[in-house]
């Protein structure tokens, strides 16, 4: 499908957010609903939907010039602290991005230094996403985030200046979250009450600041309870809902939303993104039948680098009793060397149509980054397919009996895939001490020592193939050499 | 159109084998450049040409499309590494080399020897053919002519090219450089006579000889006396001096018949291909172009520029000023990225996009910088593009390499003079 980029609305400067139908007929109760989320100038985004998870400014593995001709994909979500590195050259230079001129196809400084096409919806936050656990806490007026050349404070007056220039679509203002605790545990109930408290003031602070009028703000929903920030949940609904400067939630826990529902519904007349990094589509499933409206799925990429092809619909097909079907394709499976179909059989992205699983599979194999990039294309087609699903069932209200029976059909959990990923960089993960994995690697070294000649200056092969070499190779065995 | 003119005013200068015909449609009249039209098994393609090289039969990390609307209409496969990966009872399975990638256009393989030499150090030649340890498990295995040609017959490649027994130029031992020219002969008549598919697959034979230019000499009459579609140079861009690879080129391209498509192997340098291209030959490869990009290079009218240095970090403009690739098309023009050089500074050697930009821009450069040569061949003004090209280069116009001004000063064109 390829991509206009007519303005939807050009007299309109806001954003504008409508359900067209929910799950549910009346009342506020959190529910499965379908909405439109409309930004002037972007292609509009009928929801429940994604937006995809870039790194340092780009959809992995994907040109902006097939993001624009091969994905669906309307939104894409940027993290400050992957353009604000300090160069180790020039320590005084001020990030570029920051002074990146903008054009007619490039609107904002955010779009003309990425090369996002500019029917994408742009939302900046401070952190990556999943952020790379800091060892060093927030303070009372900053966050810790990491950078490409290592931990950095960002303060409150540095990200509402970055935002005011940068200008994204959609901002998510600070959170005071314990990004180096460790997966699975909640803060202490102090430092939860600290959380609030400090992302209560942050916000104060954000709305009292003069702000572009092009850029919404999605306000951060804290993953604690509700009790604990419900002062600054009620200063949300109470102070920023009617002056119209809240335009949506970020939300760290979907699992909030019923308690929303009951303590501040005015809230859930707001699109509702979550930033929860559901693992599978079940969970996908579950935070839209509480009311998620939009997600960002950092998911999609680690698939993709996995080596995995998406392989599932929404409504799911027929049952195929047990056991379930597999969620994904593990491409690097041998068994698919000569298989000439497509990753998937219903798929029409253009990896389905242009190629076939033994060439992915041999991509893989050879670690060709083509291989990451088709199955990028897949697993965003699969996603927006998913989603439109979704939609249709919402609207048909059969969408609880549909996720029942997508529950009964698919495997519970996503595959992990054999496959080796893409080299990790720097800025993706930071090894902790003291860690089970401590200085472990995921992939293994690219030349192994007892398989390299003894000469050092023989020239390492360009493509590392000459690594883990099959038993057919070039070439054939010397008859009667005893082996 | 020029090309379509001048075609229709002289006589036919073309010639057909069962696979390929070769059309010549302009002669430089100064030096020995000429413009054709090569007619392969899957399509045409307009010589002079760079071929990119898709090593592991994917251009790294573009997509078939994505090198398409390069222009590119003819690029490598490495017979060693799809010999290893996927290995040819998958190749046979699906089809072929084409069918695997998904490229409907020409696919270019070369013999394995070369990666045996260059990459396995425990390589020896016999009469037999290469003899060398598995990188697998160390047992001996053995490259034979007749078993390069099973390869390139089951990955299907429009040209395939013959098993010969490679020897860097600079090899000091005379006695060798002549056995490995004369066994690269035999080599010939064993491939030529185990290609199985001579209709629909084009078999090109390599010269080889060393620096020894009166042993090239001999060994392309032995080669050329065997008729094969196409002939191929060899065994150079391997460390010898500038000098001596001008003279092996242009020793070659003076005896080989005008009719037949010339490839010299291994080259990709700007300067190198123009050169080559004033000296009579017709087609590169080489891996730099997209083996660079990935280092954060970029190739440009002005030189190789380095995206990582901390100068480009704020640089707004393009990556090349003027080029016409996705990445620098002005705004406005269909298909523009609007990629900056701050952008591939930021993602330089970090994210694999970065990279995918440079190689869709040095792909394109490489490719057009030979459409413009045969431009100006078919508009004889091929020697003013010669000195506008390193003009651009050196812009002092002193310190042109003297290779080239040799070189070049040998088929008439006088770089130095303004």
């Amino acid at each position: 499908m390829t991509v206009d980029t007519e303005p939807q609305e050009p007299e309109s400067t806001a954003m504008r957010f409508e359900v067209v139908s929910s799950a549910l007929k009346e009342g506020t109760a959190a529910a499965a609903r379908v909405g439109r989320l409309a930004l002037p100038g972007r292609r509009p985004i009928d929801t429940p939907n994604f937006i995809a998870v870039t790194s340092r400014g780009t959809l992995p593995h994907v040109t902006p010039d097939n993001i624009s001709k091969h994905l669906q994909v309307s939104g894409a979500y940027f993290s400050l602290e992957d353009f604000v590195e300090k160069s180790q050259q020039n320590l005084s230079r001020p990030p570029p991005i920051f002074s990146a001129p903008t054009s007619t196809n490039h609107p904002t400084p955010l779009y003309s230094f990425t090369g996002t096409p500019s029917h994408i919806t742009t939302i900046l936050a401070a952190r990556r996403l999943p952020a790379v656990p800091s060892p060093i806490g927030n303070s009372t007026k900053s966050i810790s985030v990491f950078t490409n050349t290592g931990f950095q404070n960002l303060s409150t007056t540095d990200y509402l200046s970055a935002a005011s220039t940068l200008e994204p679509d959609i901002t998510i203002p600070l959170a005071d979250l314990t990004n180096n605790s460790p997966p699975g545990t909640s803060p202490t109930s102090k430092r939860a009450l600290r959380m609030a408290e400090r992302t209560d003031e942050w916000i104060a602070d954000w709305f009292s600041s003069p702000l572009s009028t092009s850029t919404s703000t999605f306000a951060p929903v804290l993953p604690i309870p509700y009790p604990i920030q419900w002062e600054y949940l009620s200063r949300l609904a109470e102070d920023y809902i009617p002056s119209s400067q809240l335009s949506g939630l970020a939300v760290h826990d979907p699992d909030i939303i019923p308690d929303l529902a009951t303590h501040q519904p005015s809230l859930l007349s707001l699109p509702l993104l979550s930033l929860s990094n559901p693992s599978n589509p079940h969970l996908i499933l579950r935070h839209i039948a509480l009311g998620t409206d939009l997600f960002a799925l950092p998911l999609i990429n680690a698939v993709s680098d996995a080596g995995l092809a998406l392989n599932f619909t929404f409504p799911a097909p027929p049952s195929p009793g047990s056991p379930p079907l597999p969620l994904a394709v593990d491409l690097s499976l041998p068994s698919f060397s000569t298989s000439v179909t497509p990753l998937s059989e219903s798929c029409t992205c253009y990896a389905c149509k242009s190629h076939h699983k033994s060439y992915i599979h041999h991509l893989l194999q050879a670690r060709e980054m083509l291989g990451w990039t088709l199955l990028q294309i897949h697993n965003h087609a699969t996603m927006s397919a998913f989603f439109g699903g979704i939609q249709r069932s919402i609207k048909d209200a059969t969408f609880e009996d549909e996720r029942l029976s997508f529950s009964r059909v698919y495997d519970s959990e996503m595959p992990a895939g054999v496959g080796e990923r893409p080299r990790m960089r720097g800025y993706q993960y930071k090894s902790q001490g003291g860690e089970e994995n401590a200085g472990k690697k995921k992939n293994k070294p690219a030349w192994q020592k007892e398989l390299a000649v003894e000469d050092d200056k023989v020239e390492v092969p360009e493509t590392d193939g000459g690594r883990v070499l099959q038993e057919k190779g070039v070439g054939e065995v010397v008859k009667g050499s005893g082996r | 159109m020029w090309a379509t003119a001048r075609r229709m005013a002289s006589t036919t200068r073309s010639a057909s084998s069962a696979a390929l015909t070769f059309e010549l449609v302009g002669k430089c009249s100064t030096t020995r450049a000429r413009a054709s039209i090569l007619t392969l098994p899957h399509g045409q393609v307009n010589l002079p040409i760079f071929m990119p090289v898709a090593t592991q039969a994917s251009l790294k990390g573009l997509t078939p499309e994505q090198l398409e609307a390069t222009g590119c209409r003819l690029c490598l496969n490495n017979t060693y590494h799809l010999g290893l990966k996927p290995g040819q009872e998958v190749l046979d399975a699906v089809g072929g080399a084409h069918k695997f990638q998904g490229w409907n256009h020409n696919l270019l393989t070369d013999s394995g020897g070369f990666q045996m030499v260059s990459l396995l150090k425990l390589a020896n030649v016999t009469e037999e053919g290469v003899r060398f340890l598995s990188p697998h498990d160390g047992s001996p295995m053995l490259l034979t002519p007749e078993h390069s040609m099973s390869l390139q017959n089951s990955i299907g490649s429009d040209i395939m090219m013959q098993l010969d027994d490679v020897l860097v130029t600079t090899h000091p031992d005379k006695a060798r450089m002549r056995e490995a020219m004369e066994r690269s002969v035999r080599w010939l008549d064993r491939c030529i006579a185990a290609h199985k598919y001579p209709e629909r697959q084009n078999l090109f034979c390599i010269i080889q000889g060393g620096l020894d230019l009166e042993m090239r000499r001999e060994c392309c009459r032995e080669m050329v006396a065997r008729d094969t579609p196409g002939i191929a140079i060899g065994g150079l861009s391997g460390g010898e001096a500038k000098d001596d690879f001008c003279k092996v080129v242009a020793t070659c391209t003076e005896q080989l018949p005008e009719l037949k498509p010339r490839y010299v192997m291994g080259i990709g340098y700007p300067e190198d291909l123009v050169v080559s291209v004033a000296l009579g030959a017709d087609m590169f490869d080489c891996v730099w172009p997209t083996r660079t990009a990935r280092f954060g290079n970029a190739i440009t009218k002005h030189g190789v520029l380095n995206m990582k240095r901390e100068m480009y970090a704020a640089d707004f403009g393009p990556i090349e000023e003027g080029c016409g690739c996705q990445c620098c098309r002005p705004a406005g023009q269909e298909g523009s990225l609007g990629i900056t050089r701050a952008f591939i500074h930021h993602n330089a050697a970090k994210e694999t996009v970065a990279a995918h930009l440079l190689t869709l821009h040095n792909v394109w450069y490489q490719l057009d910088l030979m459409r413009q040569a045969r431009e100006a061949i078919i508009a004889d003004q091929f020697p003013a593009f010669v000195k506008k090209f390193f003009a651009g280069l050196y812009p002092d116009g002193q310190s042109y390499p003297s290779w080239a001004v040799n070189a070049l000063r040998g088929v008439g064109i006088e770089l130095l003079e303004r």
